[in-house]
């Protein structure tokens, strides 16, 4: 199976980690990625949407437009990149007139937004064309005992109508796809909740992230498990924001869900750059070797 | 066209004001501006706050609203229904406080879908320049570089040492030359 990757600007750039966790780990499951030149940023569905939807969409159009020249669906390994993309292919595959719009501003330098390719979250596109059952037969040493606080952020899931990957109430994709390593996946009280990165305020982010690892540790989880680098912005860099700022004592791994494939299907920890974490996740890979 | 929903002309619209049960705080004299709720209705998904039907459908389930208590999604879509400008698009609108969680948009039985009026009405306040100052900071950083982070040389030394592809340029110039008019 062929798929573009769209690995967005704070994979490449920032957590360069979590694209070696998927390169490394999906070929076993029979996927190709074939990458393609080009993209740029997709464009960020909090910041650049508030400034001007339709810029917005533009900028999405075209890198949907680049990767139709290609031909095969889009995956993407960010939840924000998923809302973006995945929305503005919606919004221009069903409004002609939006799509008159966008391809007038694409004509300009030789493209076109065909409406011809799905964008999909990866672990949709896994989940649906490949199986559960596959990730599972890939793994050669399950994480046994291992407990996975799942965070399922907002935009994988929402808004349903649009992204059609799970309901949104009592989502199991996240839940499932950690079995299949052999781990256990643990849902906490509060595993629906945003993480509040779009919220302009001093403190009600903090809140909600203090109370999200909370949530996780009152379950007695060993990491957290999530597949956004913006979710693990906050979760890791942001633990260390808040020891010190409130001066709590957080120290709760938060690992990449193509990491903890990576672990279980008997890669290092090293290869899958769980060193450049700031929360150390020795609690991890101790529980993983001992396993 | 939403003049005409609530009647008036526009002499009487000029002098139209009514005390505003909006803010809970302080209640205050408002004023309603239709010019503000005829953009409203032309921004991209902003005609769909004419549905809302005030139901609160939306509120039990937002963590904004959880969080800080003064702000209610159901009262900023009965700000807009009334086209209070200032309390919406002015400066510090209690709007930037949502998380785009897109909980209301699966609630809301009449399809308004809440945070996109949001969205909807931030693009408008960006029009004015009444928005934080990070979301001009990183739409800039879009345009200048092509993305929301900069890359720095540690970049290229951490995907190397992970086995990955140096990065790809990003063709910040054809980004820029599409929103051009
Ligand atoms: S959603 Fe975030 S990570 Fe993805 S490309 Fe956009 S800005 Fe970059
Ligand atoms: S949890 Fe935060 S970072 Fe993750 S998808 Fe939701 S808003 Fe974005
Ligand atoms: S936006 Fe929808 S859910 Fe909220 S009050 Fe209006 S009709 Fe009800
Ligand atoms: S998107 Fe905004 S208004 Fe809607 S439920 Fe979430 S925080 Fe509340």
């Amino acid at each position: 199976m062929k798929y573009t990757p769209f690995w967005g600007c704070m994979i490449s750039i920032k957590y360069p980690q979590f694209e070696a966790s998927v390169r490394k780990t999906v070929d076993k499951l029979g996927i190709e990625l074939v990458d393609v030149e080009g993209f740029t940023c997709c464009p960020d569905p909090i910041y650049y949407q508030a400034k001007d939807k339709i810029e917005w969409l533009t900028i999405a159009g075209r890198n949907i437009a680049v990767a139709e020249e290609v031909g095969h669906d889009v995956i993407t390994c960010c939840s924000g990149c998923t809302s973006t993309l995945s929305e503005a292919n919606h919004i221009l595959k069903e409004n002609t007139e939006l799509r008159e719009k966008v391809n007038q501003r694409l004509k300009k330098v030789g493209r076109e937004f065909k409406g011809t390719i799905r964008v999909r979250h990866i672990v949709t596109a896994i989940r649906d064309d490949i199986g559960i059952d596959k990730v599972a037969e890939t793994v050669t040493r399950p994480l046994k005992g291992l407990r996975v606080g799942i965070h399922y952020g907002c935009h994988l899931l929402k808004p349903s109508a649009i992204m059609q990957v799970d309901d949104p109430d009592h989502p199991a994709i996240l839940a499932d796809l950690v079995r299949a390593t052999g781990a256990e996946p643990v849902e906490h009280k509060l595993r629906l909740l945003c993480c509040g990165k779009a919220c302009m305020s001093d403190d009600i982010p903090d809140r909600m992230v203090i109370d999200l690892i909370e949530s996780i540790e009152a379950e007695k989880a060993d990491c957290m498990g999530l597949i956004c680098p913006t979710c693990f912005d906050e979760f890791d860099l942001g633990q260390i924001v808040l020891n010190r700022k409130y001066q709590k004592g957080f120290q709760l791994p938060v690992i990449y869900y193509f990491q903890l494939l990576g672990l279980a299907q008997g890669l290092e920890p090293k290869e899958l750059g769980l060193h450049f974490h700031k929360i150390k996740a020795g609690r991890v890979t101790e529980k993983v070797a001992a396993a | 066209m939403s003049g005409k929903l609530l009647g008036g002309a526009a002499s009487e619209r000029e002098n139209l004001r009514v005390t505003s049960t909006v803010k809970q705080v302080e209640p205050r004299q408002a004023e309603i501006s239709f010019d503000f709720r005829e953009k409203l209705d032309a921004t991209l998904e902003g005609f769909r706050h004419n549905y809302c039907y005030q139901c609160g459908a939306c509120v039990a389930d937002c963590p904004a609203a959880r969080y800080a208590p003064e702000y209610n999604p159901r009262l900023i879509l009965l700000q807009a229904l009334l086209g209070f400008e200032e309390e919406l698009i002015g400066e510090n609108s209690i709007i930037w406080l949502c998380t785009n969680c897109y909980n209301c948009y699966e609630r809301c039985p009449q399809d308004v879908r809440p945070v996109e009026i949001i969205i909807a009405l931030k693009n408008l306040s960006v029009e004015r320049g009444t928005n934080p100052e990070e979301i001009t900071k990183i739409s800039d950083s879009v345009l200048k570089v092509g993305s929301t982070t900069f890359i720095t040389p540690l970049v290229d030394r951490r995907r190397k040492e992970l086995g990955l592809p140096s990065l790809k340029e990003i063709p910040v110039e054809e980004l820029r030359e599409i929103l051009e008019d």
